[in-house]
This record gives C-alpha cells, structure tokens and sequence, in this order.
C-alpha cells in the first residue's frame, strides 16, 4: 500500500509538487518568522549581556509600569551612589546618566532608520564595556566621545564639532574620543554618545540625579549575595537587580517591544498562507481520489479492505506532509534572511545574530505542516474508502458523495454562527488583547470555511454572470470556459476560495486601513486650527521651549504645545497631555460634551483635568469626580474632572494645565507644536521664518497642515504596503490551487478537447477556454474574498467607531484586487492551456 | 518498399504536386479527396511496422465510400491522414484540390473547420452544450452565423424536433449520433469522415444513422468517408475499398451484405 502511494506521488509530479509546494509555502511563513524573531532576540541579548558584563549588581529607579511613551524615569538622586558605596561587598559603584536624543552633523540629523541614539554620561570602561581606539573619555563640559559607527559613517574624527539634540535643549559639542562598545563597533542601528555627568543632567533635565548605579562586588561577594544587601540599604524606589538579572529583563523588554509587534503580525500572515495551502491540499487529494477511482475500485475489488485504501491515500498525504515541511523549515530560514535584508535595505538597522533554528521552530513547522496536509486529506481519503469495488467496472460512474454532504449546508451555517461567535466575543469580551484576537481569528477561519462550503451554490450563478461577457468576447472559448467552470461547482468553488482567504484579508486590511485614514484626516480637519505642525523627527521630543520659540516668530499668530506621557488611571495606561490653558483653544476646536466651552481650560489650575468621552467611560468617571493618577516614577495625584471633549483620534486621553502637567511629571516630553499663521501675512512667508527659527533645532519637522496630513496617511500607506506584500504569499499559493486544478481539468477533458480541434478549434481558441475558466475561477475567489473582507471590516470598524475610525470603503483599491483576481487566472492558466493546446488529436479521440 | 517508390514517382502524383503549388486545383476528374503513395511507419529499425503501405485513392464529388478490413488493416490510419488528423511518412493527399500534407498546424486546423466533417465512433458531443449548439459548434468555432436556412433544413434532415434543447446526457445514444451527423454537415464540409459510426450503437438506432448519411449523400450531394467493419452499414455506400496490410486489396461498387462477406472471405484465403 505503501508503495501504491509512492507511485501515485510520482505518477503525477506536477500535482505533487504544486499541492508541496502550497503547504512548503505556509510552513516557510510560519519557520521564517521563529527563526527571525530568535534572530533578534538573541541580537538584543548579545548586546545587553555585553552591556553589562562584569556589573555584579544594577540600581535603577522602579517603573510603575510600562508603556510605550512613558520616557525614562526621573532616576536616582545622586546621593545614592555614595549609599550603595557603602553597602558591605561593594567594590565601587559608578552612577550615571542615559537618555535618548539625536546628533546632528553640519545640521542634518544622523539617521538611525528608527533605532535609538543613546546617551551616557562617562563611565569608566569596566563599566561601560567600551574600548577607546581614538583619543579619550569627555573631561570637561561641550565634550564628547561617539561610537566607532558614528564616526566612521559621518567621517568625524578628533575635534569635530556635532549638534546634541536632547529633550534638555540643544548643544554643540566637541568630538574628544571615539571607542567600541563590547565586542560590536555598533549596536543594531543604535548610536552612542559619551558625555560627561554635568552635561548629560542638563540634557536630559536629571539635575542632581543619575539614571542607574551600576555595582562591582569585592572579589568573592556573588551577585547573588550583594543584590539582597544593596536593596536593603535603598529607599523602596529603588529597582536592585543583578547584572544578569537585568541583560536578561532589559533584553525580554525590548524583543517584547519588537516581538510583541513582529512575531504575531508574522506568525498570522502565515496562519493566513497554511490556511489557504489547506484548501489547496483537500482540493488536490479530492481530485485526486476521484480520478483514481476506477483504480480505488479495482484495489477493492482484488481484496484491499476499506483500511488499506484509507492507508494508501494517508501515507500520500504523510509523505507530502513531511516532505513539504522539511523544505518548507530550509525555506524558512531563507525568508528569515530575506526580510532581515529587506529591513537593511530599508536601512532598519535590527540587531541580530545568525541563523537560529530553535528546536521549537522545527517542531512547530513539522507540525503545522503535517498535521495541516493530513487533515486537508482526511475528507477525500474517506471518500475514497466509499468506492464501491463495482466502481472499476462501470463507465462513468462518480465518486460517491460524502456521507455527510447532505449536511454541509447545515454544518456550514453552524460554523457560519459559531465563527460570528468568536468573532463578537473576541471582541467583546474580556480577557487580554492577545488573546482576544487569537478568538478572532479562530472565529474569522470558521467563517471562511463556511463561506467556502457555501460557495459552491453561488458558482453557477457567478459563472453564468461573469461568462457572460466571455461568451459575446468569444463565442467558443468563452461558452465552453463558462460551462466548464460550472461543471463541477465544488471543485470551482474550493479553488476559489483559496484566493477567497488571500484576498479577504487583504480586503479586510484595506478597508480598515481606509477608515483609518478618513478618522484621522476628519478628526484633524474639525479639531485642528493650526497652519503648521513641529513635530520631532523619529518620535523624538522637542525641546521643551520649542513652542515659545516659535511664538515670537515674525508672522506667527499661536504656537502651542502639547505636552504627552502615560501615566496608570484606575489601572489603565492613559495618554496624559499637557497644553497651555491659554494658547491651545486658539489652534485647537473642542468638541465639548455636555455644555462646555473654552472657558474650562482657564479653571484647569495644577488639579484639574478635562477627559474624552470614551475615555472617561472606560475609566468610569465623569465630571465632578476625581481620578487617581499613578506616574511612572510612581508618584500619585488627584485630579478633579471638569468637563469632557470629544476627540478619539488625536488626543484620545485626559488634557491637564501645563502646570498640572510639570507638577505631575517630572519631566517635559513636548511631542507636537502647533502653529496658527497670522492671516495677515504670507503663508509662505511665515513658513520660511518658522524654518529659520527652527535651524538650531535639527530634529524638528516643520510641516504644513497638509504635508502633516498626506504624511501620515503616507505611513497607513507604507504598513498597508508591508501587509500587502505578505499577505501576497497567500494569493500566490492560491495562484497554485488554480494551476493545480486546470491541470487535472485539462487532463480530464482530453477527450473532448481532441474533438473540438478534431472539429476545427485552434490551438490559440483551446488556450483561450481554459485561459477563461481560469480568469472565471479567479474572479469568482476575488469578489467572494471582496464581499467577505467588505463585511470583516464593517464588522470590525463598527467595533472601534468608538475611537473614531469609520467604516469606508477604497472603491479603486477594489477594483484594484479584482484586476489582481484576473491576473492571478491569467498566470495560472500559462501552463495548464498550453498543455491543453498541445493536446495530440488522434491520442485524445480513442483516449480512454 | 520499391514498389512504393514507384508510386511516388508517379507522374501524375509530380504534376499535381506542381499544380498545387501554383494555387490551381488540380484537374483531375471531379476528385474532392486524392492520395498518392501515401504511406505510414510506424517504429524504427527492425520494429518497423507499415500501417500504409502505398496507398492510391481518389475520391469523386457526391461519392459515398465505405472503407472496411479488418482490424490492423490501415483503415482508420488512412482516414486519419485523409483527413488530416495524421501526417503521411510518405506521399501525398489533396482535399477540394490542396495539398494537405505540408500544411502547418494552422492551416491543417482551418482545413478541419471548413473542409472536414467529422463523426467518431464515440463521444462526438461536447457535454456542457445543448444538440442544437452542437449542431452549429463548426460554425462558432469559426467565427460564422451560418446560413440559417441550412441549419434548419439540417435540423429537420436529423429529426430531433424537440429534444434540440437537451443536453446530450439527456439524448439517446442514436438521437446523439444523428446530433454528430447534423454537426458533421453544418459546415457544408468538402468531405465528410465518419470513423465506425454506428459502432457503438444498437442495430435500430444504428439503422437511422445510416439512413440519415445515405439521405446525406443522396439530397445534399456530400462526400462521404466511412470507416466500418459492420458489412451491413458498408451496403450503404456506393463504393466499397477493401484495405489489407496497408494497400488497397479490393476497390468495387455497391455490394450487398453477402457480397461483402465473400469478398472479405476470398482476401482472407488470399493472406
């Protein structure tokens, strides 16, 4: 039996390879993304077990949680250090400050391509695990020592002078030493700057403090030991930690920053390519079994049991299977290297190390690829059973139905519900975000079975339709694909829905993305008064001052800042902003909920607050209460809430004084600065002196209202591009699906092709008909994978219309995917039709 | 072997072949279908097989001619490449006066279209199309509407009324074969190929086919080829070629079934 399978794998090489190649495919996506993210991280923990090798113990200030602009905390009074000196079994302590800025040469700002550039205060190189190889550490104020990358990629050297641009203010500073830090001359993308205590406290607004201590033992002290000691000798703000400890905590910190993001967005694109390699594998196997049929029969009726046929078929799909995987991992690990490319050729400077292929990666794309052709093969291989011994006897009898094909209609509105299900409830219901969307996603792969079992009720009307203008575009061709299509409506319908799944997501993606977009610019176009927006070029804080900067500018009307962190209310991370009472309501326009006004911000004092309606509901509150704000260095206030605004998209949060925001926290973090022109003057004007005023501030992004608005639908756009180009993985396997069942459709009409070119068709009339059942085929899975993707994302966006994101559809990316939908039958047809043209007459006519 | 090389070199053969390529038909009597010295090897070396071993036919315009012998013969070899299904390893064949035997695959396809008419044993209906469209399939595939006129007398000539709007699932295996005749002739073919025709049909329904290809003959003035084994459907034509081991062994008229067993009998002795 065994070897009947092996036969049949290689009987038809071309269907073997196309079904392995669908599930190589999926598995690849799967493998490529462990691989990539174990790359990573195990990038970050090379950097920061250097980073802190030989610190026997680490003292930072304790965060009160985590979130993605909190900044870094107000760190540790500098008498600390002497503190932790004299703790029992510590050998020297060194305190110092770090920060995140940007260094600008000759004015322009170095490039990172979104790593951070890193600051510390000097060191010494036990500490800071950096080597000198030119000159030495800063001595004295205006000095600094730069990484071996800066300098090298900037052609700096000794004595040259470069902009430090800190959220502190902006400094020029003399280039004194340039060293490598561990083992690496750069750090991913990341760039560092030494600098010396004093001016590293001002830059970064720390006076009087350090950000971290770091501690060597005595010889003979463990880590272990000491950490306990120091921590008893600290105030409870104070975070001891031992080195490791805190490689491997900071490292955890940032793959999960990274991998948090990165590894399920992968991990679900090739969910999404093994799901449609699973169509195209029971599609393959079902084809398969009933074109064996009379050779299934025949192996009955000499005697094979029901079991052995089962067998025959499961060892086909096991072989496939296992071999798919295993070139599926060996690909993985080329895609693993081809993304990793791409990201430096986006000059995404992701540290890595080399290739790791974790144990767990194996397991799970042996798994997922096995189990997955297995299951896909495990309805046909049943069916197979069911051929009656008879069957080798008679001409033309079909494949019996599947036991349970009466039922289908039933099952699918029942996975239909409980997909509908799943999908409410993850978005609903409770329980974290990641888990949430794993019930989703559950919920969407229920639905597009059950749309694909559905589907083949809908063929015959779509292809009649869609044949329609094929049959007056060519009589022959046109009528004969139409009809084939309609033949066999199941076969039709799971090909389609393979490029139904591709492109419903990618539909769903789109839509989503459009809302998204018109949110945006409709919340910015009520709200915002302003003619130009300062921004900080990669998501850097300006200098606090930048807005009173601007203000006296000549033919400025309103500068106004707005200041943001995060800080914990009733638990959840809120955006707190911080804006000048006085100024904002100028370029900004409230949507005041129950009678406000402008006035308000007037009364908002050092203890008021203003909150947005959503978020006072999820937060409970409402005006006359008080919330409790926890900051992340873990200071607490009160804030009373006196009245609430509607804006979900841009200032989604609670809105204090600038006073409350500086009594609140302890540092500035001004993100935006909007400008409003005095009408009375030039715009053009007005914008070359802001640019004038804003040249000692390298790091600003002057744009105008408009350039700020197609920026960022620019970067909807730039992701919505990344997710296209995964999510095209999905659509070629699909591309295969169809190849794969032209092949067989072609191979199955041999006969009745020789007659039609017995009876004068051209060869050019054949390739047309299968060219047009293709492009019938493809455009059947586009519209279904439109109209589901259409209703995923009505679905989703009346979920979040809370936070403002409409539900609008991209009537030309649409059409758009439905010319995707013919292309995609065109290629597929290239080989099926010129087989199909190559048809010889005389074998095709007494072809049996 | 030398005595096919003779046949080739046949004068009349050469100036045909000459005349063909000045774009003139060839003058030769009323013939709608010539061969000369066709032959076909099939294998190499010492497998070599004939399956034509030298064959000269001409076919006059209105003849109907049955072509019988038995299995391995040749027959259907040569109707393949009479009517250009096939390609000769030797010789020549011309149809309505052109020589088909150099034609490209285009030109041999647009030959089939508009010179040839075609009925096969089996399977001569497209599935997914109803009688009625597989009547006119010729006439689609080439882009044309047809002369409605004849369509409709072609579709009375057959006989089926109302069952033209079924599928040919739904037709019997007679009322098929008369759809395939009807198809054969919708083109207004310069020859009509049929390939054992009634072969796969009970003696009944294979009687109305036959008819209907004597009627063919008789009232519409087509050219008729058929390949058969079945001595009572060859009482049906005009002329009846007896081939054996690839040659031409008996080329008589009209005979009646006894006939054509004493002569299939005599050439049997003869092997």
């Amino acid at each position: 039996m065994i070897r009947i399978a092996w036969r049949s794998l290689t009987a038809h090489k071309l269907r073997t390879i196309l079904t392995t190649l669908a599930i190589l495919l999926g598995v690849a996506m799967i493998c490529g993304t462990y691989v990539l993210s174990d790359q990573i991280d195990r990038g970050f923990k090379n950097i920061f077990t250097d980073a802190y090798k030989g610190i026997d113990v680490a003292v930072t200030r304790k965060a009160k949680f985590s979130g993605e602009m909190t900044g870094a905390t107000a760190g540790l009074p500098e008498s600390t250090i002497a503190q932790v000196r004299g703790v029992n079994g510590v050998a020297e302590a060194y305190g110092f400050v770090t920060g995140t800025g940007a260094v600008a040469v000759n004015g322009k700002v170095v490039s990172t391509g979104g790593s951070p550039t890193l600051f510390f205060s000097y060191a010494p190189s036990d500490i800071s695990n950096t080597t000198y190889v030119q000159g030495g550490p800063p001595t004295a104020p205006g000095e600094v020592s730069i990484i071996q990358k800066l300098a090298t990629d900037q052609k700096l050297h000794l004595g040259s002078v470069i902009d430090v641009i800190a959220p502190g203010g902006s400094d020029k500073a003399r280039v004194v030493g340039v060293f490598t830090f561990g083992a690496e001359s750069s750090l991913g993308g990341s760039l560092i700057v030494d600098t010396t205590l004093a001016d590293a406290q001002r830059w970064f607004d720390m006076p009087g403090s350090v950000s971290e201590i770091d501690v060597k033992a005595v010889p003979g002290v463990p880590p272990d030991t000491l950490a306990p000691r120091v921590r008893a000798a600290l105030p409870a703000y104070a975070d001891v930690k031992t080195g490791a400890q805190a490689a491997i905590d900071q490292t955890k910190q940032l793959s999960d920053a990274i991998g948090s993001f990165l590894r399920p967005m992968l991990l679900s694109f090739g969910g999404i390519a093994v799901l449609v390699g699973a169509f195209i594998i029971f599609n393959a196997f079902s084809m398969t079994v009933a074109q064996r049929r009379r050779e299934l029969a025949l192996l009955r009726a000499l005697g094979a049991s029901r079991r052995q046929v089962l067998l025959t078929i499961t060892c086909e799909a096991l072989a496939m299977g296992v071999l798919a995987s295993l070139l599926g991992i060996l690909a993985g690990l080329a895609i693993a290297a081809g993304i990793l490319r791409l990201f430096a050729a986006a000059q995404i400077d992701i540290p890595h190390s080399g290739l790791v292929l974790a144990p767990r990666t194996v397991i799970v794309a042996l798994a997922v690829g096995i189990l997955v052709t297995l299951l896909s093969a495990v309805i046909p291989s049943l069916r197979a059973t069911r051929v009656p011994p008879m069957a080798a006897l008679q001409e033309g009898a079909v494949l019996p139905p599947s036991r349970l094909a009466r039922f289908t209609p039933y099952l699918a509105v029942v996975l239909a519900l409980l997909g509908a299900l799943g999908i409410v409830a993850g978005m609903y219901g409770p329980g974290s975000a990641s888990s949430r969307l794993g019930v989703i996603a559950f919920g969407a792969v229920f639905v597009f079975v059950a749309v694909a079992m559905v589907s083949r009720y809908v063929i015959k009307p779509l292809a009649g339709l869609l044949g329609w203008p094929l049959q007056k575009l060519a009589p022959v061709s046109g009528r004969l694909a139409r009809d084939n299509s309609m033949r066999n409506p199941a076969r039709t319908a799971a090909t389609a829905s393979a490029l139904m799944i591709g492109l419903g997501v990618v539909v769903f993606v789109a839509v989503f993305a459009q809302g998204l977009k018109s949110s945006f610019i409709d919340s910015f176009d009520r709200s915002v008064r302003a003619d130009f927006v300062v921004q900080g070029q990669s998501y850097l804080p300006l200098p606090s001052d930048t807005a009173s900067r601007l203000q006296g500018v000549a033919g400025v009307q309103t500068a106004a800042g707005v200041e943001a962190q995060q800080a914990q209310i009733a638990k959840k991370t809120t955006a707190v902003y911080g804006v000048d009472p006085y100024t904002f309501p100028r370029i900004w326009k409230f949507d005041w909920v129950k009678g406000g006004s402008d006035a308000l911000l007037g009364k908002l004092g050092t203890n008021g607050a203003i909150v947005e309606e959503q978020t006072a509901a999820s937060l409970g509150t409402g005006i006359g209460k008080t919330i409790d704000v926890v900051t992340v260095d873990g200071k607490q206030a009160k804030l009373k809430v006196i009245g609430l605004y509607r804006e979900t998209s841009m200032m989604n949060g609670v809105i204090v004084s600038d006073a409350g925001y500086t009594a609140l926290f302890a540092k500035p973090q001004l993100f935006t600065v909007y400008v409003k022109g005095d009408p009375g003057v030039g715009m053009a004007q007005t914008e070359a002196s802001l640019k004038a005023a804003l040249v000692a501030v390298p790091t600003a992004d002057l744009q105008t209202a408009q350039q700020y608005k197609d920026g960022i639908v620019k970067q909807v756009n730039q992701i919505l591009n990344l997710l296209y180009g995964l999510l095209a993985m999905s659509v070629i396997i699909s591309l295969f699906g169809i190849v794969n069942t032209l092949v067989l459709a072609v191979f199955e009409r041999t006969r009745e092709i020789g007659l039609t070119r017995a009876i004068g068709m051209s060869r050019r009339q054949v390739r047309a008909t299968v060219r047009y059942e293709s492009v019938i085929t493809s455009i059947i899975g586009a519209i279904m994978g439109i109209v589901v993707g259409i209703v995923f994302a009505w679905v989703v966006t009346t979920r979040f219309a809370g936070q403002g994101i409409t539900f609008s559809i991209p009537g030309g990316q649409l059409v758009a995917f439905l010319i995707v939908g013919v292309i995609v039958g065109v290629i597929a047809a290239i080989l099926p039709a010129r087989r199909a043209a190559r048809i010889d007459i005389l074998e095709a006519i007494h072809y049996e | 072997m030398s005595e096919m090389t003779e046949n080739t070199r046949q004068p009349g053969a050469a100036a045909a072949a000459t005349t063909c390529e000045e774009g003139t038909t060839i003058g030769l009597d009323d013939a709608v279908v010539q061969a000369r010295g066709v032959t076909k090897l099939y294998g190499q070396g010492d497998a070599c097989v004939h399956a034509l071993a030298g064959v000269d036919i001409d076919l006059r315009r209105g003849a109907y001619t049955a072509v019988m012998g038995p299995s391995g013969s040749g027959k259907s070899t040569l109707m393949h490449i009479l009517a250009g299904l096939d390609r000769p390893s030797a010789g020549n064949v011309w149809i309505d006066g052109l020589e088909i035997t150099g034609l490209k695959e285009r030109a041999l396809t647009q030959l089939r279209r508009d010179k040839i008419g075609f009925i096969f044993q089996t399977f001569n209906l497209l599935a997914t199309l109803t009688a009625a469209e597989n009547i006119v399939l010729p006439l689609t595939i080439a882009g044309r509407k047809g002369d409605a006129a004849w369509v409709e007398e072609l579709v009375a000539t057959v006989g089926l009324g109302d069952r033209l709007g079924h599928k040919p699932a739904e037709l019997s295996g007679g009322q098929q074969q008369r759809v395939a005749v009807a198809r054969a002739l919708a083109s207004r073919p310069a020859v009509l190929f049929a390939d054992e025709p009634t072969g796969n049909l009970d003696s009944h329904t294979g009687e109305e086919v036959l008819q209907l290809l004597r009627h063919s003959s008789d009232k519409l003035g087509q050219t008729i080829v058929m390949v058969t084994h079945d001595a009572h459907a060859a009482t049906y034509a005009d002329r009846i070629v007896f081939l054996k081991d690839g040659v031409i062994a008996h080329d008589c008229g009209r005979l009646g079934r006894d006939e054509i067993y004493d002569v299939i009998k005599s050439l049997e002795d003869a092997g």
